[in-house]
């Protein structure tokens, strides 16, 4: 059982940081927390970067739509879209759908996976062979239909989205907490925390939630990928929301107005490059955040 | 005295750890005779355990044999080429490992190993192969029948036997055995200890025997040597060892084992302290920091290994003190852990 | 036998988890927005067919007796007619599923015959310049939207080159007389080679990683270690000792593959307008045809299932320390 237990001096939110301290020593991590940052940063600042609305449909000076423009033509750095709408502007702004879903849909993964990984594995008995069903049938439900049966039959909108993959994607997490809080409950000072008479919602928080932090952080940092493919797939096939550019819905933009056999590769490759670069900084950090708390594991 | 098979001269292996050489062995010297069962003992970390692997040339990858010769039958094992050392492995020098469980592969039934071994490495044919693992098997007192199991299905000693078997396949000239009885109980590790002897007597075998266990040396070993901090301290006939020891390790060794033979009823007392680190070993003798009788000398010179009575080598400046140093040592209260 | 029970109690612990997704199925598809009953029935349906549908599925009871009659008609193969292709819905599923398990093996297949020797080799390289340039490459292919991957393909290879059809299983006009002259006509196979080559590339990632990380492990153990003192030679060492052992859960993990490849194949097929399960649900979902929609998830969630069974019994099947115990 990898041991991730934290030395427990320090208190409160002290402890948390100490839990869930990044991993920067590690080169290919820091590259993944440096792309971050500017995912982040371009999230944040997009309106300031694109310069452009990105559901704007544009025209030229000479009032023709701005439609099909390559790349530095009129100004426009990666080119327009069939409707006149202004590639970069996009990019510039999916980057902030993403950071939305990426970031809610881990943060309910690993809340959910956590508390559920906490009850089953402290209370043990009837309440953890309930929610290891639960883990096992949501093990069985295929995820991207589920998530598009869901997207497509509710409100289009993001939550909806996010809210479906939550619902299967704590399975993961759930069961790793589980198995990490059995560990910790055999340790001497939960017992003697218990003998001492310490209650059961006290022991959790101040002896276990402590311990489990780290591992639902690194749980919660795959969720993230996992979450912005998923979204970038729900979009793709019609079932996003409208009012939002995200980088799927860019790439179903460009498949549905024939972009692939007009050999417009500067429309669709730049979504997906996108969105490779960030699913693949959270691989980074989340496996350099593997070595930190698992060193064996590491070659 | 027989023909000696093996001689190890001055060797010395290290191990890069970072930056640094660690020296595992160093400039270590001693001959195995033909038919002979010669004991390597020591504590864990001695460097008997790396000596062991030396002689297979297959050492970890951040080993190397950085100086010294083992002439094994008039070819140096340490210059030859590793086509060469191949040629010899397992044809000439086999090995029992410590662990029998995790040194036989888990997938493949025990027969299939043994067969691997006398097709690829002896060239038989299958059924020739077939007949002389139940010859093997017969010889080490398992059954037969078993040779369709896999390993996990075997017990702890049937798995060493099978080790054995398998070390004798293709009747070598010299068998390293690597701890082979230390993870068995008592009455187990005797039967497997008398088997051993009794092949290599049939079979005129070369044995080293590596062991921490000094009982096992008194039960089966001809010759001993004793190996402390990578060095080489004592060197002699077995019951020249047990008897009139030189060394003062070898005396604390013999008090801190109990007899394999009367299943140890003695008080056992162990040598108070823990080998030195050899990164930086300490400058003169390597023992004198937990040797109750080390001097100035000793913390100042390192004694070299010296044939101090007839083929009796030892690497003590108070060697010729060592029956009376023998009187003192017998009492627990001088290792400082008597109480 | 002892090896039995523990299967026995898994199979009965899957059957019950089908149970759960199906219930799942039925409250998503009667909780929808919108009449209950248009979960089978479409208004443009004659009213002798409404009719019939309504007694079939007893859409006129209330929820808890619907249930009882959607499980029942389940369990005789019994769900529904599709609203576009006025078929029956087991029927249209089981036309398309072939297409769909080929798609889904021969790119796993390949994917895991690639991803098995990479990481084999990966390992045995461990350490070196080759290895430090090709483990990122490998995290990025799993980083990759597969239907992006699937749009790269297509442009370069088929519009820009020409290599390939863009989409379908055949061209348009031709025909086979058997299914088997189908599947292996040139024609049906120039058209799987971009689809099956997406999701091949997308899943070596999984197979390859494992080997590598089982191959160094393996190669640190005692019996790999005595091989060489044994004098055999480098290929039966790293093949017959270190190989074999590092497979035994890349295999077990063959299975569960199959089952997330086929959540995958939902976009790819979208993609190369493959006639399979995914690109049907998609399609159905889009056009509001609920039972197609309910019958190919449906069938997507007993080969997950499955799959996840097949997983155990071969990783038992496959060691010998569970299977000779």
């Amino acid at each position: 059982m990898p041991d991730t237990s934290v030395k427990a001096t320090s208190s409160g939110i002290a402890r948390i940081f100490e839990a869930i301290k990044l991993p920067v020593g590690d080169p290919f991590a820091l590259a993944g927390l440096i792309i971050y940052a500017l995912f982040i940063f371009t999230a944040i600042a997009a309106p300031l970067i694109a310069p452009y609305d990105p559901t704007e449909i544009l025209y030229t000076e000479d009032y023709d739509l701005a439609s099909d423009l390559l790349p530095g033509e009129e100004g426009h750095i990666l080119g327009t879209t069939s409707l006149g709408r202004d590639i970069f502007s996009q990019i510039v702004w999916g980057a902030r759908s993403a950071l939305l879903v990426g970031f809610t849909a881990a943060f309910m993964v690993a809340f959910i996976g956590s508390v559920v990984g906490l009850l089953a594995g402290y209370f043990g008995g009837r309440v953890d062979a309930f929610l290891m069903r639960l883990a096992d049938v949501a093990f069985g439900i295929p995820f991207l239909p589920f998530v598009i049966v869901i997207s497509a039959f509710s409100e289009p909108s993001i939550w909806n989205t996010v809210i479906a993959m939550a619902l299967v994607l704590w399975r993961d997490t759930g069961r790793v907490i589980r198995s990490q809080v059995l560990s910790l409950r055999s340790r001497g000072y939960v017992e003697a925390a218990r003998v001492v008479g310490s209650s059961d919602l006290k022991i959790i928080l101040r002896h276990i939630t402590p311990n489990i932090l780290p591992l639902s952080f690194l749980y919660g940092s795959i969720a993230i990928g996992w979450a912005i493919l998923t979204e970038a797939s729900i979009s793709f096939l019609g079932f996003g929301d409208p009012d939002a550019i995200s980088w799927g819905f860019m790439l179903q933009d460009a498949f549905a107005s024939q972009a692939l056999a007009r050999q417009a590769y500067h429309w669709f490759i730049p979504p997906g490059l996108a969105i490779i670069l960030v699913v693949s900084a959270g691989f980074f950090i989340s496996r350099g955040y593997e070595n930190l708390l698992f060193p064996k594991l590491g070659r | 005295m027989a023909d000696t098979l093996l001689s190890i001269q001055d060797l010395s292996i290290a191990y890069q750890v970072g930056a640094l050489d660690v020296v595992a062995v160093s400039e270590a010297s001693f001959d195995v005779p033909q038919g002979a069962i010669v004991g390597l003992v020591g504590e864990s970390g001695c460097g008997k355990t790396t000596m062991a692997r030396a002689l297979t040339r297959v050492i970890a990858d951040n080993a190397r044999i950085a100086a010294g010769a083992m002439q094994f039958a008039g070819q140096d094992l340490a210059a030859m080429s590793e086509r060469e050392m191949n040629n010899l492995r397992w044809r000439d020098i086999s090995f029992i490992p410590q662990s029998a469980m995790n040194s036989l592969d888990p997938v493949y039934r025990v027969e299939y190993q043994i067969l691997e071994v006398l097709r690829d490495r002896g060239g038989m044919s299958k059924q020739q192969a077939r007949a002389r693992a139940v010859e093997l098997f017969e010889m080490v007192g398992i059954d037969p029948g078993r040779l369709r199991d896999f390993p996990h299905q075997f017990s702890g000693g049937m798995r060493q036997r099978a080790a054995i078997a398998l070390a004798l396949a293709l009747n070598p000239k010299l068998v390293v055995a690597d701890e082979p009885v230390t993870a068995l109980d008592v009455i187990i590790q005797r039967q497997i200890l008398d088997q051993l002897r009794s092949l290599q007597r049939d079979l005129g075998l070369s044995v080293i025997m590596v062991t921490h266990d000094i009982s096992v040396v008194a039960y089966i070993c001809d010759r001993t040597v004793v190996m402390y901090a990578g060095k080489v301290v004592e060197n002699c006939d077995t019951a020249t060892l047990l008897n009139e020891p030189l060394h003062p390790y070898t005396m604390g060794l013999k008090n801190a084992f109990p007899d394999l033979q009367s299943a140890g009823t003695g008080v056992l007392t162990p040598i108070a302290g823990s080998p030195p680190d050899l990164i930086d070993p300490p400058k003169g003798c390597r023992f004198a920091p937990r040797c109750p009788f080390a001097t100035e000398l000793c913390r100042s010179t390192e004694p070299p290994l010296t044939e101090a009575a007839a083929d009796h080598h030892v690497a003590c400046h108070r060697a010729d003190e060592a029956a009376t140093l023998r009187e003192v040592a017998q009492d627990p209260a001088t290792w400082g852990t008597a109480a | 036998m002892s090896t039995l029970k523990p299967f026995l109690i898994r199979t009965l612990q899957l059957m019950l988890v089908l149970w759960a997704v199906v219930t799942i199925l039925f409250l998503m598809f009667r909780l929808m927005p919108g009449n209950p009953l248009a979960a089978y029935i479409d208004p443009t349906f004659t009213a002798e067919q409404q009719e019939a549908l309504i007694r079939q599925f007893g859409l006129d009871k209330p929820l808890w007796q619907q249930y009882f009659t959607y499980l029942g008609n389940l369990l005789q193969g019994e769900l529904g007619y599709s609203f576009r292709y006025r078929t029956p819905v087991a029927e249209r599923i089981m036309l398309l599923l072939p297409n769909t398990l080929i798609l889904t093996f021969s790119s796993l297949i390949v994917a895991y015959t690639f991803g098995i020797l990479a990481g084999a080799w990966l390992a045995w390289k461990r350490n070196s310049r080759f290895e430090a340039a090709a483990l990122p490459a490998v995290l990025a292919t799993r980083a990759m939207p597969e239907f992006w991957l699937g749009m790269v393909l297509l442009a370069i290879f088929s519009f820009s080159l020409g290599w390939f059809p863009a989409g379908g299983t055949r061209s348009a006009g031709t025909s086979y007389d058997s299914l088997w002259q189908l599947y292996t006509s040139a024609n049906f196979l120039s058209h799987l080679f971009l689809p099956m080559m997406t999701l091949a590339i997308y899943s070596q990632g999984l197979p390859l990683l494992l080997m590598r990380s089982n191959m160094l492990d393996v190669m640190k153990e005692d019996f790999v270690t005595m091989a060489k003192i044994k004098g055999l030679s480098p290929s039966a060492v790293v093949i017959r000792h270190g190989a074999r052992n590092a497979l035994l859960p890349v295999m077990t993990s063959f299975a569960i593959a199959v089952g997330y490849q086929l959540q995958g194949n939902v976009v790819v097929e979208s993609v190369f307008s493959w006639p399979g399960l995914g690109r049907e649900l998609v399609n159905a979902v889009a056009a509001s045809d609920y039972p197609l929609a309910q019958g190919a998830f449906l069938m997507i969630a007993i080969v997950v299932i499955t799959m996840n069974l097949i997983a155990d019994l071969l990783y038992t099947f496959l060691d010998p320390r569970i299977s000779h115990a």
